[in-house]
Formats: C-alpha cells, structure tokens, sequence
C-alpha cells in the first residue's frame, strides 16, 4: 500500500482566497493510499521544502503530491526537495490548483469542490507513478558550425579556443560572409575588411577548426551530444592539399567576362577565380557553368599553367560524415531583392522604385562595394551606367521592411544605421555632392548610434526628408525621385543621379530547408525560431542547436558577435560535462503487444522511433518491434495515442494512470 | 428485374491459376500458394494453401470465392509457412488490403508473388455458394469496385472482366439515407445495430487490418472497452473498431460477411472511406504509402472542425 504525502499550498493568498485549502486537505486525507494531508503558506519556500522534507522522513511516506501552483512554476523544486529525502523524484507530482482553479473561480464553494478532484485525481496518478532512473547520454565534444559569415567565425574561434574540435561548413567558395563585402562600419567607421581579414585567416590556421568551404549540410541524424551530419563538399575542380594559391590559373584563363557575385555583378572576374583577393581559403574554384573547357571541352589553359598540379576536371562532388555534439546555425542573410515579385512567396515586389530596370537605381551593398576600397571601382562612388560621379545622391529607407502591405512586417534594423553611415561615406568622398534620404522614422538604439546619425545631419549634411517615395523614373540620364515631405506638407520631386535604396533583410535562400534537415522551427519570414523570447535567445526549441546571427532575426555587427559568443557559450557549457543527463519522461514499448506497424514511426517529430529485432535463442527472427531510443525521445506522447494495440507509453502518463485519473472524477 | 451475370471467365482464370501455381511451386519461386479450393458443399469454396506443385490443381476460382486471403498472410495469423516467398490468389478488393498492409510493415512485396483474378463479382455473404451470379446474388461490395482487373500483381490471366452491372450502389445510398437523418434518429439507428452485437470478435478476426497481437479491447490495465455484450461496451468496440480502421479499410467486407448478427459493419467503414474520400481527397490501398493522411499534417488540412 503507497504511504501518499499530499501538501496543500496557501500560495499566500493566492489560492486560499478561494480555495478552503484545510478542507481539501482534510477531505484529501481521506482517499486510500494518503497517509498524510496538510497546508501550509508557502510550500516553494525553505520552511515550506522542511516541513516536506521533515514529514517524508517521520511518515515514511512513499509518494509525494504538492498541490500548489503550475508544474511548469516549482515541479523542478519539489522533485528536488523530495529527492533530497531520500524518495525518486518522478514519485513527486504536482496537482495545479492555483492556475486551474482558485485563479479562474471566484465561487469559493465551487472551487474547494474542484481542487479536492483535482488533488484527487493526482493521487491515483502518483500511485500509479514509477520511480524513473536518469537517462545519460554521452557527448561528442565537437561542434558543426554551419555559416562562415561574422557569426559562424566568431562562434569557431570562441569554442576552438576553449579546446574543443570544431567543424566549419560554407556554402560559398570562401569565409567572410557579408561582413567582408562591406566597406566602412557603423558607428566608428572602421574598415570593415581590415578588422574581419584577420579573423577569417585566424579560422584557417585554427589547430581545432576544419573548415569545410563550398559544401552544404545534406543530411542531419541523431541528437543533442550526438549528430551525425552529412556534408556535401561541393566539386571545386581544384585540389585544395596542393594548390598554393599562387593565382596563375586566375590570370590565364581566358573566360574573363563573368559579373561577380561578391561585387554585387559590378566588377567581372574569370571563369577560375577566388571571389576577393583576401579569401579564405585563398583556393579557386572552376566556375563550371561559364568554363570553357566543361562546356566546349576545349581549353584546359589553367590545368597547363598549375604548378603543383591541383586543377583537376574530373573532381566529383564528395559526402563526407562528421560526428558532432552541437549545432551552432549562422546562416545570416539575403537583402530583399525588389527586381521581381519572388516566386511563389506572399511579398509583392517593388516595380516601382525601378531597381533592375534603371541602372543607377541600386541597393544598399551595392552602395558597400562602390564605396570598398578593394571594390571594382577602388572606392570611388561611380554611376553603373556611365561611371560619372554622382552629384545629387537619394537614399530611400524601409525598402520592403514595415510595410504590411508588401507582405513585410517587421523591422531590418540595421538600414538606418548604414543609410547614416553612407551618406557619410558619400560626403567624404564626393565633397561637392548632396545626399537626401527619405525615412519614416530614425530608429537609432545602441551605443553612440544616436549620436552618429544626429552627426550625419549635423556635419555631414545628409538631408532627411521624413516621408515615403511613391515613384522613380528615368529622364534623360537622371532620375526623378517624386515622393511626399509629411513633415512640411508637400510634394518633393528630386533629380538624382543616383538612388540608392535599403532593401529589407531577409533570411537567407533556402533557409526553410536547412531548418527541416536540422528540425527546428522558424517563422513565417523563415527567420528561426529561438526556444524563449526572453530567457533563452540562443538556443532552438530542438535541444543541442544554438542560433547566431541575422539568420533569427535582423541584426548589426555588435549584436551578431554578441549572440554567437553567446551561442559558443551555450556550446561550451554542454561540452563541460562528460555524460547528459535528461528528464526520463520517455515512450517505451510494451514488446509482447507492438506488431511493427510503425506508425509511431510516422508520427514521432523527435525521429527517435528504431525498429528492433526479437530472436529467440536460436537467432531466428520473431518479429520486429518499435524501439523508442530515450536520448531522442522528447516526451511528447503523440506515439501513444497513435498506437492502434497501445503497446508504447509514456513514462507518467500511461493509460492506466489516465484512466484512474478520470475515474477518480 | 434480375438480371444473369457472365461468370464463363473463371474458368479459364480457374486453369491459369492452376498452371501457374504449378509452374512457379515447381520452380521453386513460392514456397507455397495461398488460393480457393472447392469445399464440401456443393458449389461452396474454401481457403487453401498448396506447397507442392502436384496439389496445384486443387486451386479454383469461382463466384464463392468471397473471402479476403489477405489475412492469412498478417502475423497474427500464422497460418502460413513464415520462410520464403509465398503466391497468394488475390482479387482487386483483396489486392488493396495487401497494399495496406505493405505501407503499415506487415508485408513486403519482395515476399508475395501475387496472382491477380480478374473479377466479375463474388456473391453476397447470405446467399447459398451454389447459386448463379445475377444482379441479385452479386456482393454489394461488388457494385461499387473499381478494380475488376487488379493492377501491380506478378501474373493475371489474359482474360477480360466483363463490365460491371449498372445497378443501384447499395452502400452509397444506404449512407445517403443515414447522412439525411437527424443526429438523434442515425445514434437510434446505430445503437439498435450494435444491440445486436454479442462481442464475439468475428469481424476482428476476419479483418486484415486486425492484425494487432493483442487487442487493446483484450487488455484488462487499464480496461478501454467492456468485454461484456452490453450496450456501452458494444457501442464502444464498434466506435474504436471504425475509428481505427478509417483510412486504412480495404473494402473487402469481409466483417460485414462474418457477422453473424448481420449487422452493417462495412456500411459504417465505408462512411470513413467517405469522409476520407471528402476531406483528404485519399483512398485507401491503391499505393503503398509511407504515411497516410491521418498520420501526418500539412497545411492544407481542413481546418473547419476548429471552432
């Protein structure tokens, strides 16, 4: 026969203004099994846990029910404070007559009625309860870092410099991201290559880092402490172990046409290329849609004039296995791009503004590479129609971002900040020219921002006109810029030479079907989706993969380093523990009556359902049964109302439980 | 007006399925073949497994053929030698069974070596074996086949099903009929149905789709369904027994012809089908599925029962 304690909390006045806890407890104390039944005040507090602790020791009790506030608020102090006397903690439940009754009544009566059923009910439960042992697993203490950009960098050197492996996928030919692309960074100006080169070289020579550069993560198995994740080293057609970089293939070949990516298709570079002079790894790679020697077969110059011998044609595509503990994801991401209404996506375009139509209309990273030094233009700011300098320059804001109506809601956080700080870059390389920029609001928060935006106005003459642009159009070799000055009243029309708009941040390509590889959420945008708000920022709902960087929510420099050494934070303090141990709340499977149907399988969103062959002793198969692996299992039940002969249970919650539970109704 | 059905193919079905068994027992492909073998009764059928090739001219097909070999094959059932591959005798209604079974792990292709019969009509489960296939004698089920010549099987003799009888589609109309009712008058309908029951599980047992080892309505801890053949109990098997087999019934109502209290099972399966039909656009046992539309979400998912 169980020895059941049932605790009845006052919570202050929070239930006892509703609930007559002393005759819940005392109606309680009469069911079978409870051997004690008291109230207290405060249950969570020190004296409260004694008094518990203290009447499990003296009563023998067998099972514990505190019947107080939500599971969610103290179960964990409970359970501890109940293990500390010497009782299994899964022995210990929680019967919520705070959030479930005496909050939502105001029938004093009534509510004393349903608190004795709710505690009630929690009794036949905890009877029914077994003592769980903990689950460990072990951890591989190395971690998949996917993304190169800022955020992938700064989370590989912090956990690399804690001691543990770390493996680097990017998808592009080189590390560096869009941080690399810029060219002067807000609020202090300084160059933005010059302080992430030595980053990106600081990844390459890492003991601990293998950087997988051109690959994708194809394919991701298991669990926290232990992810087996596939990765498709991309063919390069040049040999990474021997090729030196000596970039005679790059001045040979002669396929020298093609716009480059990095540069926003402004400058060209060849078929055989690295993207920028300072990549990482300084490898090349054969862009094979453009080559001459995959396309005609004819060519082969660049093989002829290597060195060591590291361009080879024949290279394939190679899958490659690398066993992880965690997932740091720092993907980043794409700026909206307004040329045409993305297929099959909710925004509408941005036909009006022209961009893609009117040469000189760009974006805000085209603006970055004209204004880089190691840009196709050396850093002058040049028209891309005819390169003259523009003297009457227009930047427009929200370009995509808070507009409802366009199917974007939210903020890009970051356009302000950077229009700022180009129209700066603008005045100190064009002295004679005028910057305007169309805003709705200056969203400056962050350190010295404020003052750096107020200093564009002040002392660098930047013009802001609060109010929206409506239409762009091309009139000789201007551009007539017609929009409205809601703070005066009146219609503007401007005759730029150049227009320059902050297009929305979005998450990048593809971002939707890396997060159903990796099985965790995201919104509607496809931003990814932290596990809390508020507490727990940096980590996915899915436990062992941590986010960093813009690919959660649009963010700046300072606040993707910041959350990726968070991340790496996060990693190291999972890497700190030799074995996991996790809540033992798990599915198992009742053997003798699992047929093999699999439709857990079907429905399990953990992919925590293996199959499992019974032998007899001869080794002859019987059958084959479901298997819950409990290092995967996330507790959620879904198998256990799936299963048609009800052979899988989770530990707590199993039928029998439920079934006295109703019936103590 | 009663109208004769041409049953002269199964005849020559009848002599493929012997030749063939032969061949492919002989050649050791099968290690036995699961078919129909005249019974005692003048006209009736039975079950049969042949293992040895000599025994092949045992097998027939004939329109008492009635009964679903599909559970033959479940492992609950082991009536079957479990090693090699085994030759079954299916038609279409008994075809889409097997191919439930193949998306639910209970059989795989590899295994079967699956002969087909092209079907003009079995007759219904209360007429005597003996008796000529007419509009009258035929299987409801019959009425409302769409797979008369079975697709996807090993071997089918080359003979062409006649095309099916233009008649009334009983179990259509009859749910036509209970779907007009009000919500009180169809729970009068069924509760006088299911008094009738008295829970002797032979609709389970003839059920490919029963093939759970231990049945939950079998299981004392906790206790899901009163064992007794009371009302509540009764109501409650037949609600559990419809839930789950919605979505995966083959048609082949068999239930409906073990019962032997004749109370429409196949007519409440076949509203399942319906809903099925209507609101996943999905019909059962037509391709081995990895998951079917009540084991998985998607977003166009009819969401009008939230309210």
């Amino acid at each position: 026969m169980s020895r059941i304690g049932v605790f009845v909390c006052h919570c202050g006045e929070n239930i006892s203004r509703t609930v007559d806890v002393e005759r819940v407890a005392a109606e309680v104390g009469k069911l079978p099994g409870v051997a004690l039944a008291t109230d207290y005040k405060y249950m969570c507090s020190d004296p409260g846990q004694g008094l518990l602790k203290k009447a499990i020791a003296e009563q023998r009790l067998s099972h514990v029910v505190v019947a107080a506030c939500s599971p969610r608020m103290h179960e964990r102090t409970f359970r501890k404070a109940v293990e500390s006397a010497g009782i299994n903690p899964f022995l210990c439940e929680m019967a919520n007559i705070r959030e479930h009754c005496s909050w939502v009544h105001d029938n004093r009566e009534e509510a004393t009625e349903k608190a004795i059923e709710i505690v009630g009910m929690m009794v036949e439960r905890v009877k029914r309860n077994r003592a769980l042992p903990a689950i460990t697993v072990p951890v591989t203490k190395r971690s998949l870092i996917i993304g190169g950009g800022i955020a992938g960098i700064q989370a590989a050197l912090d956990i690399a410099d804690a001691g543990h492996e770390v493996v680097l996928v990017e998808r592009e030919p080189s590390i560096g991201g869009h941080m690399a692309q810029l060219s002067e960074t807000f609020p202090t100006l300084d160059c933005s290559q010059c302080i992430m080169t030595p980053r990106m070289v600081d990844v390459a020579n890492h003991p601990r880092i293998t950087l997988h550069s051109y690959s994708e993560v194809e394919h991701v198995e298991g669990y926290i402490g232990n992810f087996q994740v596939t990765i498709r080293k991309k063919a390069r057609s040049v040999d990474e172990k021997k090729c030196t970089g000596c970039g005679v293939c790059i001045e040979k070949c002669p396929i020298r046409k093609i716009p480059n990516k990095f540069d926003c298709n402004l400058g060209m570079r060849p078929a055989i290329y690295i993207p920028f002079p300072q990549a990482v790894p300084n490898t090349p790679v054969i862009d094979r849609e453009s080559c001459a020697m995959f396309k005609s077969g004819k060519c082969g110059l660049c093989k002829k004039v290597c060195g060591p011998g590291a361009v080879d044609y024949e290279q394939e595509d190679r899958l490659i296995v690398e066993p992880v503990g965690a997932i740091v994801v720092a993907t980043g991401f794409d700026l909206y791009d307004i040329t045409e209404k993305p297929k099959g996506s909710q925004i509408k375009g941005y036909g009006e503004f022209g961009h893609g139509r009117i040469p000189d209309v760009i974006d805000g990273m085209t603006f970055e590479r004209l204004a880089s030094a190691s840009g196709p233009t050396g850093g002058r700011i040049l028209r891309p129609s005819d390169g003259r300098e523009p003297k009457q320059i227009v930047f427009i804001q929200c370009v995509g971002s808070r507009a409802r109506e366009k199917g974007i809601s939210y903020c890009s956080k970051v356009c302000c900040m950077y229009t700022a700080k180009q129209t700066m870059l603008y005045h100190h390389k064009v002295h004679d020219g005028q910057a305007y920029v169309f805003f709705m609001d200056a969203r400056t928060p962050g350190k010295s921002y404020d003052e750096f935006w107020r200093r564009s106005i002040e002392e660098e003459e930047a013009v802001y006109i609060r109010g929206m642009v409506s239409r762009l159009y091309q009139k000789g070799d201007k551009i007539v810029v017609m929009g409205s000055d809601i703070a005066v009243g009146v219609q503007v029309e401007i005759e730029a030479d150049m227009v320059v708009l902050a297009t929305a941040v979005q998450p990048r390509s593809g971002a939707d079907i890396l997060a159903q590889k990796l099985g965790i959420s995201y919104d509607k945008y496809h931003f990814y989706s932290e596990a809390h708000a508020k507490l727990r920022p940096v980590e996915c709902a899915t436990a062992g993969i941590y986010l960093a960087g813009a690919c959660q929510g649009p963010k700046d420099i300072p606040d993707t380093v910041s959350q990726a050494s968070a991340a790496a934070a996060k990693v190291m303090t999972l890497f700190a523990r030799e074995k996991l141990e996790r809540e033992p709340i798990v599915a198992r499977v009742r053997e003798a009556g699992c047929v093999g149907c699999f439709y857990c399988r079907k429905v399990c969103a953990y992919g925590a359902i293996e199959e499992k062959e019974i032998r007899d002793r001869q080794g002859n198969l019987i059958k084959v049964v479901a298997y819950v692996n409990p290092g995967v299992c996330g507790g959620c039940g879904t198998c256990q109302a799936t299963c048609p002969s009800k052979s899988v249970e989770l530990d707590g919650y199993t039928d029998e439980q439920i079934v006295a539970m109703i019936e103590a109704l | 007006m009663t109208q004769p059905i041409d049953t002269s193919i199964y005849t020559a079905v009848t002599d493929a399925i012997r030749t063939e068994a032969a061949r492919i027992l002989s050649d050791g492909t099968v290690t036995a073949v699961a078919g129909y073998a005249a019974a005692r009764r003048k006209g009736s059928s039975q079950p049969i497994v042949v293992s040895d090739a000599g025994n092949a001219d045992k097998l027939i097909f004939t329109a008492a053929c009635v009964n679903n070999l599909a559970v033959y094959l479940t492992k609950a059932k082991k009536d079957i030698p479990k090693s090699g591959r085994i030759g079954v005798v299916v038609k279409g209604c008994d075809l889409r069974a097997l191919v439930g079974l193949m998306g639910e792990s209970q059989l795989k292709r590899d295994d079967l070596y699956l002969i087909g019969v092209p079907c003009a009509g079995v007759l219904g489960s209360t007429i005597q074996p003996a008796t000529e296939l007419n509009t009258d004698t035929i299987a409801p089920k019959c009425l409302e086949c769409v797979e008369r010549l079975p697709v996807g099987c090993d071997f089918v003799p080359a003979v062409t099903p006649p095309p099916a009888p233009e008649l009334e589609k009983k179990y259509a109309s009859e749910i036509a009929r209970l779907e007009a009712m009000t919500p009180a008058e169809r729970w009068a309908y069924w509760k006088e149905q299911f008094s009738k029951c008295i829970k002797c599980y032979a609709c389970r047992q003839v059920c490919p789709f029963c093939f759970c080892e231990q049945c939950l309505c079998d299981r004392n801890r906790p206790q899901m369904v009163e064992t007794t053949p009371r009302p509540a109990g009764n109501m409650a098997w037949h609600i559990v027994r419809a839930m789950h087999l919605a979505g995966r019934c083959a048609g082949c109502a068999e239930c409906e012809r073990a019962c032997p209290m004749d109370i429409p099972l196949n007519l409440l399966n076949r509203k399942m089908a319906k809903e099925l039909k209507e609101l996943f656009d999905y019909e059962s046992g037509f391709e081995v599925l990895e998951c079917g539309p009540l084991a998985t979400f998607t977003e166009k998912d009819d969401q009008s029962f939230i309210k």
